[in-house]
This record gives structure tokens, C-alpha cells and sequence, in this order.
């Protein structure tokens, strides 16, 4: 074990000791800001994939609202699946996402996310944040969906620039069910083949 | 992708398809499902716009992305960054009129002053000192923006050979700059001596657009189940997000409560019917419940 990945094992476990105490105050830009640090800090390109994706699992896990988003994302399609296809979805939605956004993530290293505002929303608030990268260029814009679940705040979607994230993904998700015949099993099956294996592929 | 046509001629071309691509049979939605996932798609040409999505897709990976790669290992960042202030500072005409257009007069005075400070202290553009020191950061309207916020509808999606994702409103609105851009008027005078100078100005504005996404276009293609799908949510729902402005960042919360119906968001194209779908969606029950 390197000096760095000590260090790094050091910080997953002082900010997982207090994140919870940080959420237990719940408001929403204390959720995005501190998802922010932890996403930042422990997803960089030093972390190995398979630890990238195992760490994601968790942050997706207590911050969002997966049940929520996976019912989403299946929009339409949610009510033809079977109670079996509808669980065997959320399991493989929350790998897939995994995936996918810990390797997105890998290439951000180095900026900060900056909470710039929150507003209150009819479903929770909505918190808007930045993205500032290194080289100056110029910040990505970052607004994050939150619904307010019993006090807590859980992430609800995200939209980069105006481009939400549960949007495109029930797009893409209706458009492979579509060319399925219209069989949510076809999108399981897909599934199931791009988690497979270590980090995805 | 997103190259910008800066000839007369390719702009005849994009006119061309304009009129044709409309003729191509559209896919048929028979069964109400059906139906409303085309509107929700918005592309009635999809058998049509993937054959060319694909012949962009061998584009792209055996021309586009091999030059691309090149131009960022060849040329060192700060003449790249030149290159691009140069480029974006040739822009400054069409960004102010359309501003202007928008009837947002305060960014216009900001292109204005942009593109004043640039092209004198900047030596012509090379240096964006303006972003740099005046607080006065680039931002780019075009034409198909402008038809956007002036309420006219996006049209059925479509893809263009090698120039990627579009639509009517955007294709017309590339076609109308292509025309109207000031130093392609210039340069038409001159027919024999300086009529490539647009050719170059498009083709090396999209080979530095190219080069900024490969990885993330790369990391996008290799994770997602449907590329085609991806892409065209993403450039529908960016190019919705730039018809919003800055005033809004994201989709209305209707489109939010709702899973059974078309995505409200991306079908409205405009903030009058953005505004109308909110009053009028119906109260249905949160997705979490």
C-alpha cells in the first residue's frame, strides 16, 4: 500500500464518519457540498477502477434517490415490467450507473465543485452548483434535483448545462425497449451484459 | 460535429437537405405506444438518421478523430488557445447580431466590447484578453438560437452527413449565418484569390471542436447501450437549454412528475411553451409514490 492510498483510505474514513452527522443537518446544498468533497476527493484518477466503482456505488447509494430514479428512467415501461423484471432492473440500473459515471468522473481530477445557490422546489429544492476546472476554462454549470424525503434530501437528477442526466438516460432506456419490441427484457438483457465483468466495459 | 458551414456553397448544400430530408418516408408509430414515444423522440426520420448517423460514426473515427488527435498532439496549448480566441473572435459579428435579435442588449454591448478590446489589444483576436482580464467571457449565440427564443418549433430531429445532429430550425439558422456572416461577404468578392479562406475557417473551427470532446465522446460511446439515442437526447436537450438562456437551468419540475407521457421538457421548444406545458400539466402523482 502506498503513502498516497493510505492517506487517501485515511480520508474515506474521516469523511464517512462524519457525513453522516453533516446529512442528519440536511440541508440541501450541505448534501452537494458534501458530496462534492467526497465524490472529488476519492474518485480522482489515482483511485483503481475497480475501487472507483465500488466507492460510487456507496455515494449513488446514500445520496440519491435510487428507487426513484430507476422508476423514472423506465418511465412508461415501469408498469408493463413484472415485480421480478422491476427489481432485477434497480439492481442492474444501479451497476450500469456506476459505471458509467465513475469513469466520467475519472477524468475530472482536479476540480472543485463550488455550491453557488439553492432554491426551494414543490418536490424538495433545487441546488445549483459549479464546476471549476484547473486550466481556467470556463465552469460547468451543475444543477442538482433534490426531493425531500422525511428531512432527508436525496438527489433526484442532475442536468450538466441544461442537460439532464434522467432525461437522456429514459430516453436512451425507451429507445432500446422500443427496438426490443417493446420488451423491457431486452433492456435487463443489455444490462446485464455491459455490468458484467470487472469495471464494465 | 457541430461544424459551422462558412461557405456559400455548403450552405446551398445544408439548403438541399433542408428540402429533401423532409420527403424521406417517415417510421410509422401504430400502436399508441408507439405514438407517443415518437413525440417524445421527436424523429420521424430515424431509419433515415441512423444509416447517416453511422456513415458519420466511419466518418468520424477513420478522418475526423484521427486529425483531431494530431492537431492537439502537433500544436502546443498556447497556440491551440490562439487559434480558438481567433476563431471565436471571428464569431463576434454573428454572436452580436444575434444577441441583439434575442433583444439582449446588455450581452450584445458585452460582444461588442469583446470583440473591440480583442481584435486591438488582443492583435486581432489571438488573445482573448477581454475573457481574461475584463471579465468578459465568450458566449456564443447563433441563428438557430435566435428562431428558438423567438418561439418557432425545432422541427423533427435529423442528421446531417459528417455535420452530426440537427434540425430544420438549426439547419435554416446555419444556413442564414453562412450567408449572412460578414467575412464570407468579404471574401466573395473575391472569388479566385480568397474564396477558400471560409473552407479553411470551417474546417479548422471543427477539427478544435472535435479535439475538445474526444474523450468524453469516446467515454460516452463505450458506455452507453444506444449511442444514437444518447446523442440525440443530448443535442435536443442542450439545444433546448440554450433556447432557455440562462435563465433556467433546468427542465420545468412538470416533465418530473410525470413517468407515463412524452418528456415535457424536451418537447417544449420555447420558454412561451415551456410556460404553457406547466399550467397545463395535470397533477399526476410523483414518481416516488
Amino acid at each position: 500500500m502506498t503513502r498516497r492510498s493510505v492517506l487517501t483510505a485515511a480520508l474515506v474514513l474521516i469523511v464517512g464518519a462524519l457525513a453522516p452527522a453533516i446529512l442528519a443537518a440536511a440541508d440541501p446544498a450541505g448534501v452537494i457540498n458534501n458530496l462534492g468533497n467526497r465524490a472529488l476527493e476519492v474518485l480522482g484518477k489515482n483511485v483503481p477502477p475497480a475501487q472507483r466503482v465500488a466507492r460510487f456505488h456507496e455515494l449513488f447509494r446514500e445520496d440519491f434517490d435510487v428507487p426513484g430514479i430507476a422508476r423514472f428512467v423506465l418511465g412508461r415501461y415501469w408498469k408493463t415490467a413484472t415485480t421480478e423484471q422491476q427489481e432485477e432492473f434497480v439492481r442492474l440500473f444501479e451497476d450500469y450507473i456506476a459505471i458509467v459515471y465513475s469513469s466520467q468522473l475519472a477524468a475530472y481530477s482536479g476540480e472543485t465543485l463550488k455550491v453557488t445557490g439553492s432554491r426551494a422546489d414543490q418536490e424538495g429544492a433545487i441546488v445549483a452548483s459549479e464546476i471549476i476546472r484547473p486550466s481556467g476554462a470556463p465552469p460547468v454549470k451543475v444543477e442538482w434535483r433534490l426531493t425531500d424525503q422525511h428531512g432527508t434530501y436525496k438527489i433526484r437528477d442532475v442536468a450538466v448545462d441544461g442537460i439532464s442526466m434522467a432525461v437522456t438516460q429514459r430516453s436512451e432506456f425507451a429507445s432500446v425497449i422500443q427496438r426490443n419490441g417493446g420488451q423491457v427484457q431486452g433492456l435487463i438483457a443489455m444490462l446485464r451484459d455491459k455490468t458484467a465483468g470487472p469495471a464494465g466495459r | 460535429m457541430n461544424l459551422r458551414p462558412q461557405s456559400l456553397v455548403l450552405s446551398k448544400l445544408l439548403l438541399l437537405l433542408v428540402l429533401i430530408l423532409p420527403g424521406c418516408a417517415a417510421r410509422e408509430g401504430n400502436s399508441q405506444l408507439g405514438a407517443a414515444e415518437a413525440e417524445d423522440f421527436n424523429d420521424p426520420f430515424e431509419d433515415t438518421n441512423r444509416g447517416i448517423f453511422d456513415f458519420n460514426q466511419v466518418v468520424d473515427r477513420n478522418v475526423l478523430v484521427p486529425v483531431a488527435k494530431a492537431y492537439r498532439t502537433v500544436l502546443p496549448d498556447p497556440v491551440r488557445d490562439s487559434l480558438r480566441d481567433f476563431l471565436h473572435n471571428l464569431r463576434a459579428p454573428l454572436n452580436f447580431v444575434n444577441d441583439t435579435l434575442q433583444g439582449d442588449f446588455v450581452r450584445a454591448g458585452r460582444t461588442f466590447a469583446r470583440f473591440t478590446l480583442n481584435s486591438t489589444l488582443g492583435v486581432g483576436g489571438l488573445f482573448d484578453v477581454a475573457g481574461r482580464w475584463g471579465q468578459l467571457p465568450y458566449h456564443e449565440q447563433d441563428l438557430g438560437v435566435t428562431f428558438g427564443v423567438w418561439g418557432i418549433p425545432e422541427g423533427p430531429y435529423l442528421v446531417v452527413p459528417v455535420l452530426g445532429p440537427s434540425d430544420p430550425r438549426d439547419l435554416v439558422g446555419q444556413v442564414g449565418e453562412g450567408f449572412g456572416d460578414p467575412w464570407n461577404i468579404l471574401v466573395s468578392g473575391n472569388p479566385w484569390t480568397l474564396y477558400w479562406i471560409p473552407y479553411v475557417r470551417g474546417g479548422v473551427s471543427g477539427i478544435d471542436q472535435r479535439s475538445r470532446y474526444i474523450e468524453t465522446l469516446a467515454d460516452i460511446e463505450r458506455t452507453s447501450l444506444d449511442y444514437y439515442a444518447t446523442i440525440r437526447s443530448l443535442y435536443r436537450q442542450r439545444r433546448a437549454a440554450l433556447v432557455r438562456g440562462e435563465r433556467e437551468n433546468l427542465p420545468p419540475p412538470a416533465s418530473f412528475s410525470r413517468n407515463d407521457g412524452p418528456v415535457a421538457s424536451v418537447a417544449a421548444t420555447n420558454r412561451a411553451s415551456q410556460r404553457k406545458l406547466i399550467s397545463e400539466a395535470p397533477n399526476v402523482s410523483e414518481v416516488s409514490r
